[in-house]
C-alpha cells in the first residue's frame, strides 16, 4: 500500500517479506568481540554521556535579544532539526534488529544500543532549542517540504533480506551521517550563540563515533567483498546521494525549488544571520563538496568507485 | 558478505506505514518522561562503577565456579533478548499513528542499560571459567527463541497487550526475581552487579505499568480480554517452560536448575528454587490485582512444578 498524505483513520499497512520471516536461532550465543574498535566505540560513548536538561546551559540563551523574526525562523530550524533526529531515532533500532537476525558481531548490537539513546539526546535538545525560541513546530510549514524531510526509507530497505547491510550502511553512515557530521563541524564555526553553539558540539562529539562506525565496518569486511558486491553497495551509496541528500535532507537549499523550500532557505538565512546555528548556500557549498570528494576517495581506497553527481546548484562534483 | 541465514517463509510480515507528521515531541506522558530523564541522570559504566577485583572467582571450587558461569551465561541468554526486541519495540511505537514521544525516548535508555546488564552477565560467566553459548540440552532453546522482535512488529499484534505482557508483567517478574536473587548474593561483586541491574529494572518495569495505567481507560471488553488471554499464553508457554525458572521446566533445563541451586548456595547471584517460587506466585498474585484495577482478569495457573498460583 502506498504511503498518501490522505491515509484514512484506519491505519495503512503493508504486507512484506522480511528476514524477519524465519523462526528466531540466537543460539549459539556469543559476545566475543570480533570488531574490537567497534566495541571500543561502545565503551568511549557509555563514558561520554550528556544530558540534554542538565548538560547545556540554558540559561545563556537569552531569546529576547533577538527580533522577532529571528526567533520565528530559528524555531523552524531547530524543529526542522529536531524531525531529522526523530528519523534516526525509528531508523537505528531497525539496523539494531538485523544485525540480531544475521548474527553480526555483538560489538554492532551492543554500539547500536547507545546510538539509538544518543538520537534521541539530539531530537530532545533540538526540541528545546526550538521551545525555548518561541515553541517547537509539529510539521513542515508546507506539505511539499515533507518529502524532503520525512524519511530516508532505511527502514524499509533495513528489513529487506535481498539489500545487503554493507550497502546501507556505506549509504546511511558513510554517506549521510558524513555529511551531517561534516554540516556539523561547519555549524560550529559559523554559530555565535553559545547555547546553539554548545548544542552543535555535543551533537557533533556523538557524530564523530556514529560516522567511525561505519568506517571501521567497511575496513574490516572490505576484503571479502567481491567486484558485485562492491557494486552494490556504489548503488546504494549512489541511491542515497541523488535521492536523499541532493534532494535537500539535510540542506534545504539542495531541495527542488518551491515555495515550501524557499520558505526553508529563507528561515535558514535568517537563523544563520543571527548565529542561531543554520547556514546558507554560499557557505555551505564548498563544505558540502568537500564532504562528497572525502567520501570517494574514502571510498575508492576500499574498492568502491563513486561516479560523479550533479545537481543545478552544485554543478558536477 | 554475509547474507542472512535465514529460510524466507510465508506468511508475509505485516507492517504497519508510517505517518510521521505532525510530529508530537512534547510531553503527553510525565511520569514516563521522568523515567526516562532518571535513566539518563543515573547513567552508570559496567567497567568504571563495579568492584570487579572483589568477585575473587578463583576463590571458589570447580564445581561452584562451574555452575556459577553456567547460571550467569543463561541470565545472558535471556537479557540478550532485548538486543533485537527493545529496537523493534521502538520501532513499533515510531509506526502506530499517535503513539506518544515518551515511551520512544524511555526505550532507547532502556536498550542502553541492557547492553550494559549484557556486559555484566558476560564478565561474570567468564570470570568463573567463560561463556556458555547454549542450553545443555537443545530443547531448551526454543524457550528463549521466541521472536519477540517479528512480533512486535507485527500490525496483527496489539501494542497494547504486548506492552502489557513484556513490559509490565514480564519486566516486573525479572525485577522481583533479581532482587530475590540479590538479597541472597554475599559475593560483593554479584551484589553491585545486581543493585545496579535492580535500579535499572525497577524503571522497565515502572515504564510498562505506567503505560498500561495511561492506555486503560480506552480499552474495549474485548481488548481486555486479549490482554488477559496473551497473559495466560505467556505465563503458560514462557514462564512454565522454564524461561525464568529452570526448576520449572527440569524435562529440558534440568541441568541450569542444578548449576543455579549451587549458585545460589554459594551466594553468587541465584535464589533456592522454594525463595524462587515465593518469588514468582507473590508477582502474579499481585500482578493480577493491579490488572484487575484495569479491568484484565488474569486466571489462575495450575502445574504439578509448584503450587497454583
Amino acid at each position: 500500500m502506498a504511503l498518501s498524505r490522505e491515509m484514512s483513520n484506519e491505519q495503512a499497512f503493508e504486507l512484506v517479506q522480511t528476514l524477519l520471516d524465519g523462526p528466531e536461532n540466537r543460539f549459539p550465543l556469543t559476545f566475543n568481540s570480533d570488531l574490537p574498535r567497534i566495541r571500543e566505540l561502545f565503551h568511549a560513548a557509555t563514558r561520554n554521556q550528556w544530558d540534554p536538561k542538565t548538560d547545556v546551559a540554558w540559561d545563556q540563551l537569552d531569546p529576547d535579544s533577538y527580533t522577532e523574526e529571528q526567533r520565528s525562523a530559528a524555531r523552524l530550524y531547530w524543529s526542522r532539526r529536531a524531525w531529522s533526529e526523530y528519523g534516526a531515532i525509528s531508523e537505528s533500532p531497525v539496523l539494531q534488529v538485523r544485525f540480531g537476525v544475521e548474527q553480526r558481531p555483538s560489538d554492532m548490537q551492543l554500539f547500536f544500543t547507545i546510538r539509538s539513546q544518543e538520537e534521541a539526546r539530539h531530537a530532545e535538545v533540538c526540541h528545546a532549542m526550538a521551545e525555548r525560541l518561541g515553541g517547537y513546530i509539529d510539521k513542515p510549514v508546507q506539505n511539499l517540504f515533507q518529502g524532503s524531510v520525512a524519511t530516508h526509507g532505511v527502514r524499509r530497505a533495513a528489513l529487506n533480506a535481498n539489500i545487503p547491510l554493507e550497502g546501507i550502511i556505506a549509504a546511511l553512515v558513510c554517506t549521510a551521517e558524513e555529511i551531517a557530521f561534516d554540516v556539523f563541524r561547519h555549524l560550529d564555526d559559523v554559530t555565535r550563540d553559545p547555547v546553539a553553539k554548545q548544542v552543535v558540539r555535543l551533537i557533533m562529539r556523538d557524530e564523530s563515533r556514529h560516522c567511525a562506525f561505519g568506517w571501521y565496518f567497511l575496513e574490516a569486511i572490505c576484503e571479502t567483498l567481491t567486484d558485485e558486491q562492491k557494486g552494490m553497495i556504489e548503488e546504494s551509496v549512489v541511491t542515497m546521494m541523488e535521492k536523499v541528500e541532493l534532494n535537500g535532507y539535510h540542506s534545504s537549499w539542495l531541495a527542488p525549488e518551491s515555495p515550501a523550500s524557499l520558505a526553508e532557505v529563507e528561515a535558514d538565512r535568517i537563523t544563520y544571520e543571527a548565529g542561531l546555528g543554520s547556514t546558507v548556500e554560499e557557505v555551505e557549498k564548498p563544505v558540502f563538496i568537500g564532504t562528497v570528494q572525502r567520501i570517494r576517495e574514502q571510498m575508492k581506497s576500499l574498492g568502491i568507485n563513486l561516479p560523479m553527481f550533479s545537481h543545478p546548484k552544485l554543478g558536477t562534483i | 558478505m554475509q547474507s542472512a541465514n535465514i529460510k524466507v517463509s510465508p506468511p508475509p510480515l505485516s507492517l504497519l506505514v508510517e505517518r510521521r507528521f505532525p510530529l508530537e515531541m512534547n510531553v503527553t506522558l510525565p511520569e514516563i518522561r521522568e523515567l526516562y530523564d532518571s535513566g539518563k541522570a543515573g547513567r552508570w559504566n559496567p567497567h568504571r562503577d563495579i568492584d570487579w577485583n572483589a568477585l575473587s572467582a578463583d576463590g571458589y571450587d570447580e564445581t561452584t565456579r562451574q555452575a556459577a558461569r553456567r547460571t550467569w551465561s543463561r541470565l545472558l541468554w535471556i537479557e540478550a533478548t532485548g538486543l533485537t526486541e527493545t529496537p523493534a519495540l521502538i520501532v513499533r511505537f515510531c509506526m502506530e499513528s499517535g503513539r506518544e514521544i515518551d515511551p520512544k525516548f524511555f526505550l532507547t535508555v532502556r536498550n542502553t542499560e541492557e547492553a550494559w546488564h549484557i556486559e555484566c552477565f558476560d564478565r561474570l560467566a567468564q570470570a568463573f571459567g567463560g561463556r556458555i553459548a547454549r542450553p545443555a540440552d537443545r530443547a531448551y532453546e526454543n524457550v528463549f527463541n521466541r521472536g519477540l522482535y517479528r512480533r512486535v512488529l507485527d500490525s496483527n499484534q496489539s501494542l497494547d497487550s504486548y506492552v502489557a505482557v513484556h513490559a509490565a508483567f514480564e519486566d516486573g517478574l525479572e525485577l522481583e526475581l533479581c532482587r530475590t536473587w540479590r538479597s541472597n548474593a554475599t559475593n560483593p561483586a554479584v551484589a553491585a552487579v545486581l543493585d545496579r541491574v535492580i535500579g535499572d529494572k525497577e524503571r522497565h518495569a515502572a515504564f510498562g505499568w505506567l503505560y498500561l495505567a495511561s492506555r486503560a481507560p480506552h480499552w474495549t471488553d474485548k481488548e481486555r480480554q486479549l490482554i488477559a488471554s496473551e497473559l495466560a499464553v505467556h505465563i503458560q508457554g514462557t514462564e512454565l517452560r522454564g524461561y525464568h525458572c529452570p526448576w520449572l521446566a527440569p524435562e529440558h533445563a534440568a541441568v541450569e536448575a542444578e548449576a543455579d541451586a549451587i549458585t545460589a548456595a554459594a551466594g553468587l547471584g541465584a535464589a533456592s528454587r522454594g525463595a524462587e517460587e515465593d518469588t514468582l506466585a507473590d508477582y502474579v498474585g499481585n500482578a493480577r490485582t493491579r490488572l484487575a484495577e484495569f479491568g484484565v482478569s488474569l486466571q489462575t495457573f495450575e502445574t504439578n512444578r509448584m503450587r497454583t498460583f
